[in-house]
């Protein structure tokens, strides 16, 4: 038999298909088991945060001067861990980098869950009446009152909201040729089921060329929104005249960090499905390695942006900000602060090391490390800045309770049941992208003769 | 009408041709380009992934979802700017201290207007252009064409037949059917 063959890693067209639609074969008993696990402890979250609806946020722990805890950690940690997705499909898409082939529509998968989770946070869960949540949309009422769109809330709304449609359309549009694939080999309630969101896609060139068109275009419009959205979220905070949140340095401290933090969770959730599906020749060592290194260069932006910040604190004369930084660093979150500089700056140093780039087992604890440094980030920020501000008096110290904290694995739990159910009901990866990447098949010559 | 062996049931409608399979792209590009230079009326080409030189050759003119999509970011960009100056005027709460069009937070607001309508328009537009939703799937195309193998539909009369055929069979295809639609 002659036919396509990949490049790399010596798989032919059908072969790509095979490897990638046997992952959508009907689960075993321990993935309905894990998923159960994952839906119990969601609804059981659910409840929780059904008690903090009829208690009020007092429950959660919040209270003068922890206003901002956990919840708008959780917020802006899930936004940037949204991040990496579109940077993998969008940015290395229009700098034509082969190697995001094989993550590409996982790590899109990721971000749109990533995203439904962060806006829960700030629309429903942090709300002190969440039933109204509808206030901050733009709609002629009664009471003759519109949102402020000068307001960084209002950014807010309109930058997460632009970016999971746009994450979304995206994420479709390149799941389509994929679709019509699952569906020409699925029978049953599946071929109607995949044919349904296929649209009757059949890979004309008249589709190809609208679609390619498209596609670009995506990307190009997907590139400048994901560095606005985490710059807007970060003037949540920038915008604000609290010590520790009122600075210029914050969008691009935020969006590197939310590159950082994304290219760990990708890392963290690629690694395990690799093994489990073996994909081993789609999702090489080679594309780990290039995320590793990318990884290297967030780490090192992130760590100059730590001491940027400690400068500044040193050098602006400002003594509410020095008092801030010092709270930070020697305060009462000081070991969180020192945790969070030795995981997003030092340890991703270690890639340095080729042989640590490509061990799966150094690059997944490294993954880990850097997944929890950002999460501690967020949380030294957002509470540390706002329980030691400009007055004594006002000082105050937050820490979670059991309520923030179930809702918190609530939402990890949502995350990790929602990507189950994405890499075993769709094509985890972009065959019709493998293809293009492994080129076409050739008579005359080439690697692809056989 | 008649019935494929896949259970698929195809009308028949009237215009017929040769429907080609093919391994190679190489063989699909040459067998194009002498379609092209014959003038033979090339239906559809199926192809797995997207080869831009099939658009070279049957010479395609840029997607018109290019212009699309710029008219989705000028309605988004004017439209949520339009919505914020309404909001502001309309705003009963007199508050000091704040200018009546600060123009700065806009730029914001205009920014996710032109993202979010461009990304709507273009997506509508290449689901559109693209003949797209379809509830049928066309009676040419073959399941293969989302695997591994390459198609070209071409419409001729039957006195053209044996003479299209005779060059689709010497240029390399694997199959070549008739096809009614």
């Amino acid at each position: 038999m002659s036919g396509a063959m990949s490049k790399e890693e010596g798989l032919r067209f059908s072969e790509v298909n095979q490897e990638i639609l046997r992952t959508l074969q009907a689960p075993g008993r321990s993935y309905w088991a894990l998923l159960s696990l994952l839906f119990l402890f969601v609804l059981f979250a659910g409840g929780v945060w059904g008690y903090q609806l009829r208690y009020g946020l007092g429950v959660a722990g919040y209270h003068p001067a922890g206003m901002w805890g956990v919840y708008l950690v959780n917020f802006v940690f899930w936004i940037g861990i949204a991040h990496s997705g579109t940077l993998i499909s969008a940015i290395l898409y229009l700098f034509r980098a082969r190697w995001r082939t094989g993550i590409s529509r996982a790590a899109e998968a990721m971000t749109i869950f990533a995203v439904m989770i962060a806006g829960l946070f700030p629309a429903f869960i942090h709300l002190g009446r969440p039933w109204v949540f509808y206030w901050i949309i733009p709609y002629p009422n009664q009471r003759f009152l519109w949102p402020d769109f000068q307001s960084p809330l209002m950014f807010d709304v309109l930058a997460v909201t632009t970016y999971f449609t746009v994450s979304l359309l995206f994420w479709y549009t390149g799941l389509v040729p994929d679709l019509a694939a699952a569906r020409d080999r699925a029978q049953g309630l599946r071929r109607k089921l995949y044919g349904l969101f296929a649209m009757g896609w059949s890979g004309t060139d008249r589709q190809w060329h609208h679609y390619g068109a498209s596609y670009l275009l995506l990307a190009g419009l997907a590139t400048p929104l994901v560095i606005s959205v985490h710059s807007v979220v970060s003037w949540d905070f920038a915008l604000a005249i609290i010590p520790g949140y009122h600075s210029t340095i914050f969008p691009p401290y935020f969006v590197a960090g939310a590159i950082h933090s994304g290219l760990a969770m990708v890392l963290t959730l690629l690694i395990p499905l690799r093994k489990i599906f073996h994909f081993e020749k789609i999702i090489t060592l080679d594309t780990l390695e290039k995320v590793a290194k990318t990884t290297i260069l967030m780490g090192l932006i992130v760590g100059y942006a730590y001491a940027v910040e400690c400068f500044i604190a040193w050098y602006s004369g400002n003594i509410f900000e020095k008092q801030s930084f010092l709270f930070r660093a020697f305060g009462y979150y000081a070991p969180l602060f020192w945790i969070m500089c030795f995981c997003n700056a030092i340890a991703p140093l270690a890639f340095f090391w080729r042989k640590v780039r490509r061990n799966i087992y150094c690059l997944f604890v490294i993954a880990i490390l850097i997944n929890i440094g950002m999460y501690v980030e967020r949380f030294v920020i957002i509470c540390g800045s706002m329980s030691h501000d400009f007055v004594p008096h006002a000082w105050g110290i937050y820490w979670p309770n059991w309520v923030d904290i179930t809702i918190t694995i609530g939402s990890f739990c949502l995350f990790l049941f929602l990507f189950m159910l994405f890499a075993k009901f769709l094509p985890s990866v972009a065959m019709a992208e493998v293809k293009e990447d492994a080129g076409p098949p050739l008579r005359r010559g080439g690697v692809y003769a056989r | 009408m008649r019935v494929r062996p896949c259970g698929e049931v195809v009308f028949m409608h009237g215009k017929q041709g040769l429907l080609a399979i093919f391994m190679y792209v190489d063989d699909l590009f040459a067998v194009l380009r002498k379609f092209k230079e014959q003038a033979t009326r090339i239906e559809t080409v199926y192809s797995p992934l997207r080869l831009r030189e099939i658009d070279e050759i049957l010479g395609k003119k840029p997607s018109i979802v290019r212009f699309i999509t710029l008219l989705g970011g000028i309605l988004g960009g004017t439209g949520m700017v339009a919505l914020a100056v309404y909001a502001h005027l309309s705003f009963r709460l007199i508050t000091s201290g704040k200018p009546v069009f600060p123009r700065v937070p806009w730029v914001i607001v205009c920014f996710e207007g032109v993202i979010l309508l461009a990304v709507i328009f273009s997506v509508c537009a290449w689901v559109l252009k693209g003949r797209l939703p379809r509830a049928r799937l066309a009676p040419a195309y073959e399941l293969r064409f989302s695997e591994d193998r390459f198609g070209v539909l071409v419409s001729c009369t039957d006195a053209e037949r044996e003479k299209v055929r005779a060059i689709l069979e010497t240029s390399g295809a694997e199959e070549v059917r008739d096809v009614s639609w």
